[in-house]
């Protein structure tokens, strides 16, 4: 997937420091929208006399929330916390879409792939603000479930966490892989976030609906036929996973076990996997036997609706998914770069919640009056409670919980707009540019002058260039693999210079000692589309003139032995107006991909705009 | 509203249209081929003349193609020690074809790799010590060692194969490149359809400056030769025996050595493949064809030609065979050496250059000898990673 990689290391020591810094810096913002909140919030208590905050309160007529909700929100809200705190890992901005993305959406059809791609695409050009951005969206939607326990915040957060869990399981996930072969409830299909998102959805329905009959009955059983449904897959024949050996090779799971052993982990843990893959080498049919009856027998208990039954059920559940995680899931997050704790526990938290709807009492039904009388219905009920909630009154009269759920839409709110407005930039971030080459150096001193010929064979020397920003590069002409790039980098600096390209000349210098001649120039410029760029010169001269030229800018080229290409200096000068050299840029393109690309272009774009800005 | 066409008139105009297909197409069997290109060869080989013998081999042994880069060695005549003199200036990773003529001057293009995507060509008059570019084929040069030739002493043309199926040619004074024709333009030639030309394969010159293109012909018995007399391509292949009338030709080499031009084909496919040499003496038209040699399934990785004519042949299956001239058999040679990438041959005895990862190793076999005997090693200075 060709926008996956941006080629940077993923431990790149300048990305890993940005990261960090970012993260600082939008932490301690962070810190001051719950300080400024919470001043608020005192303040206008003060300024509120205690019977106007009392009468903004209303009419408190609601009972307690449901211990089935309460389970999924404070446990979900945890999970998102936890996962927030494991995208701030110091290889997640540039790791996550090659190492992460890309592995899972590697057997999932094209069309998958594609969309997943366009995501990894956005992510890779932009690694600060899109890993900054998983944080703080995951932070703040975690402290937002846990905070806002009733009313239309609470339900917002759980609007929130359906919209984020989906955008999550479907670029992050592939979708849990539901398209993919291989498709097993064991790997943590449907996906841990798609569970995320299902209880956002649970937690963002009216209090009515907590406490329908129908719905408490639903939870459970829909438990259960989803696990039927997976006993009958994982029985499927031909899928693997009946062998605990297929041809010498692990089966499909001991493939899967085999694979997370040896990723870094504390012994113990690659100890137990190793023991159980061995263990399921040996008996592949019995333990995907005793995988398929399990599922299935839970789920039929399940389905049942009988309290005495389900109970056990529940606990031999609990154990087999706690099994699956810790020997097949290896916890989820360890080994590479986990995102999340994987499917298991969010199962654990719905067959909790549906057995403790099952077994809650009906509520009496006045009761159930009462609450349906004080909340307005509709989208005008929403707005209207919106804008209460919103008055000096009703904010001076909150709770503590709420002003920090609050401050959590505001850490939400933090992440996503820098990441929004890195999107609306067509160009990758120049932390890419700077983790390959380094910082610019600034300079200051007269340019060396000369008199080469362009590729139209008109003479062109550096003063007549005066007036005009000037980027320099040196550049081979026959070079197969760095000039190429660096002159797309260019031709798209120039394109982002825009109206601003007029004040600006690309230009290049032949560095190559054999192939220096007016025909090479010319193939070169056809060969990148550059011969219709009107601000671009690819200079060339007799050999004494080039050698002089390169010896003044500082540049080798060197006939290299044995079939080699010329090794020449990359290095790219930005010179002003006055014909003085400003900066001084290292300009290997490194891994050359489209982020790399792009981000390049837009350093020397930005050190344009900086020097037209001085003059 | 909707108006019913009569069936009759129905009929009519899907049989007119079958017939307009047939009248302007093809086959596709006797059509050239769909991807409009020309077929890979193999590229090691070797070429000697009467003044020295080259040789293009692969060297580096990486997995990662731009890791692997190619070499070539020149063995003035009459001495037994081989020289490394492998073109500067262009990363050479796609592949060197080197065009030489009658003395120490030749010409060697890259074939692109990587991000280049046209063909630089460079060329040396002392044999390899000083080197000069000349004006680069703005188009990829085909993966053929046969895809480049230069005129004879005098003529001053070099003429290359495209990837894309189009022969070029351009004066080595003025630089330009003009197209002599396309596989598309020759197909439709009488020449052409007498051969059902499917692809070009080789590019040469007649002893008398003119143009020789060779392909491979999808109708039986017919070698895909074509010279260019004043601008008209005509048939200017071997007359083939009636033995080989039924089996489909391909023309793997075109060498002019001297006065002489050298074919080498390949008649049938599969397990009935064999390797013929035609010669040329002079002008086209009057060859003399050497016995077929059975490839046995096996096809051919390395073809070299001698100073007078002779050629040999390695195979993918180790085997290797040499033929002097079309009075003679061919031979047998020994099993070569570990390694052995391309023979080179002399009048008295063969080389077989060996390639283990960055060194060559050149073995001699004497004239009707039974064994190889190690005779030189050169140690390249391989810049691997130079090309990532």
């Amino acid at each position: 997937m060709p926008g996956m990689n941006s080629g940077v290391n993923v431990s790149d020591p300048t990305v890993v420091a940005a990261f960090r810094s970012t993260l600082l810096h939008q932490g301690l913002i962070a810190l001051l929208i719950f300080v400024v909140l919470g001043l608020a919030w005192l303040g206008l208590r003060e300024l509120l006399p205690a019977a106007v905050r009392s009468a903004a309160r209303g009419p408190v007529a609601m009972s307690a929330e449901p211990s089935w909700r309460v389970v999924l929100r404070v446990g979900f809200g945890i999970l998102w916390i936890f996962d927030g705190i494991l995208q701030a890992q110091p290889k997640m901005a540039v790791g996550l879409p090659s190492q992460v993305i890309e592995p899972i959406a590697a057997t999932s059809p094209h069309w998958v792939q594609g969309l997943v791609n366009w995501a990894g695409t956005a992510w890779s050009y932009h690694p600060l603000q899109a890993g900054a951005a998983a944080v703080w969206i995951q932070l703040g939607l975690g402290i937002w479930l846990l905070t806002a326990a009733r009313g239309p915040l609470s339900r917002l957060a759980g609007v929130v966490s359906v919209g984020w869990g989906l955008v999550v399981w479907g670029f992050g996930e592939s979708f849990g892989g539901i398209f993919a072969p291989g498709f097993t409830w064991l790997f943590g299909a449907p996906g841990a976030v798609l569970l995320y998102a299902i209880a956002g959805g649970l937690i963002a329905l009216p209090e009515s609906a907590w406490r329908s009959r129908s719905l408490r009955d639903l939870l459970l059983p829909g438990v259960g036929v989803f696990l039927i449904g997976m006993a009958v897959l994982q029985a499927w024949p031909g899928r693997g996973f009946w062998q605990g050996t297929t041809n010498g090779k692990p089966g499909t799971l001991a493939g899967m076990t085999t694979s997370m052993a040896p990723t870094p982990q504390p012994h113990l843990l690659s100890s137990w996997i190793t023991a159980f893959t061995g263990f399921d080498e040996a008996h592949g049919f019995a333990v995907n036997l005793f995988v398929v009856v399990a599922l299935a027998l839970i789920g039929v208990v399940f389905l049942s609706g009988r309290p005495r039954l389900i109970r056990p059920a529940l606990i031999a559940f609990v154990v087999l998914c706690l099994a699956d995680w810790v020997l097949i899931e290896d916890f989820g997050f360890f080994g590479g770069l986990g995102t999340d704790p994987n499917s298991m526990i969010p199962f654990i938290l719905f067959a909790t919640a549906g057995y403790l709807a099952l077994i809650s009492l009906p509520e009496p039904a006045e009761e159930r009056a009462e609450v349906a009388a004080t909340a307005p219905a509709g989208p005008a009920g929403w707005r209207k409670r919106l804008r209460a909630m919103l008055e000096p009154a009703s904010l001076a009269s909150a709770r503590v919980s709420s002003v920090a759920a609050l401050g959590a839409v505001g850490v939400i709110v933090l992440g996503a707009v820098p990441m929004a407005a890195a999107q609306a930039s067509p160009v990758a971030d120049t932390i890419l540019a700077q983790a390959v080459d380094g910082s610019d150096a600034p300079l200051n001193f007269a340019a060396s002058a000369f008199r080469l010929t362009d590729q139209n064979g008109q003479q062109v020397t550096l003063a007549s260039l005066h007036g005009k920003v000037v980027l320099l590069t040196f550049l081979d002409p026959v070079c197969t693999s760095d000039c190429p790039l660096i002159a797309q980098e260019f031709k798209q600096a120039g394109q982002l210079l825009k109206g601003d390209a007029r004040r600006v000349e690309l230009v290049a210098i032949v560095a190559n000692p054999v192939d220096y001649q007016l025909a090479y120039t010319q193939a070169f410029d056809r060969q990148e589309g550059l011969d219709g760029v009107r601000n671009w010169l690819y200079l060339t001269g007799s050999l004494p003139n080039l050698q002089r030229v390169w010896r003044e800018y500082g540049i080798a080229a060197d006939i290299e032995p044995a079939g080699a290409m010329i090794g020449h200096t990359e290095v790219t000068f930005a010179i002003d107006q006055q014909g003085r050299v400003r900066y001084e840029m290292n300009f290997d393109p490194g891994p050359g991909t489209a982020a790399t690309e792009s981000s390049f272009a837009a350093e020397l774009s930005d050190t344009v705009q900086q020097l037209l800005g001085q003059s | 509203m909707t108006r019913r066409v009569p069936v009759t008139l129905s009929c009519a105009a899907v049989a007119a249209a079958f017939l307009v297909a047939g009248c302007g197409s093809t086959s596709a069997h006797e059509g050239v081929r769909s991807d409009g290109g020309v077929p890979a060869a193999p590229m090691d080989t070797s070429f000697g003349n009467a003044t020295s013998t080259w040789a293009t081999v692969l060297m580096g042994g990486s997995a990662a193609q731009h890791n692997n880069f190619w070499q070539l060695f020149i063995r003035p005549a009459g001495t037994s020690t081989w020289k490394l003199v492998t073109p500067p200036g262009t990363a050479d990773n796609g592949g060197l074809v080197l065009a030489a003529g009658a003395g120490p001057a030749a010409i060697s293009a890259f074939r692109p790799s990587q991000d280049l995507t046209f063909t630089p060509l460079i060329q040396t008059s002392d044999g390899g010590q000083a080197w000069s570019a000349l004006s680069p084929l703005e188009a990829p040069l085909a993966s053929t060692p046969a895809a480049l030739a230069v005129g004879p002493a005098g003529s001053l043309h070099v003429l290359a194969l495209t990837t894309s199926s189009t022969a070029e040619q351009a004066s080595l004074t003025a630089g330009k490149w003009t197209t002599l024709a396309s596989a598309r333009t020759l197909a439709a030639t009488p020449a052409g359809r007498q051969c059902g030309l499917r692809a070009l394969t080789a590019t040469g010159y007649l002893p008398s400056g003119a143009p020789l293109l060779a392909g491979e012909c999808s109708h039986s018995g017919v070698a895909g030769i074509f010279a260019d007399q004043d601008g008209s391509w005509q048939a200017a292949g071997p007359a083939l025996p009636p033995s080989l009338a039924s089996q489909d030709l391909t023309v793997l080499r075109l060498v002019t050595v001297g006065n002489q031009t050298v074919a080498l084909l390949q008649a049938g496919k599969g397990q009935a493949a064999s390797l013929l040499v035609a010669w040329s003496a002079a002008a086209a038209g009057h060859w003399t064809i050497s016995p077929p040699l059975a490839l046995h399934g096996a096809t051919v990785t390395s073809a070299s030609f001698g100073p007078t004519g002779a050629v040999a042949a390695i195979t993918a299956d180790g085997a290797a065979a040499e033929i002097v001239s079309s009075a003679g058999p061919w031979h047998r040679l020994p099993a070569l050496p570990p390694g052995t990438a391309t023979l080179a041959l002399n009048g008295s005895a063969s080389d077989a250059l060996a390639v283990h990862r960055s060194t060559l190793t050149v073995w001699q076999l004497a004239t009707g000898g039974q064994a190889w005997t190690r005779a030189q090693e050169i140690n390249v200075p391989i810049e691997y990673g130079s090309s990532s």
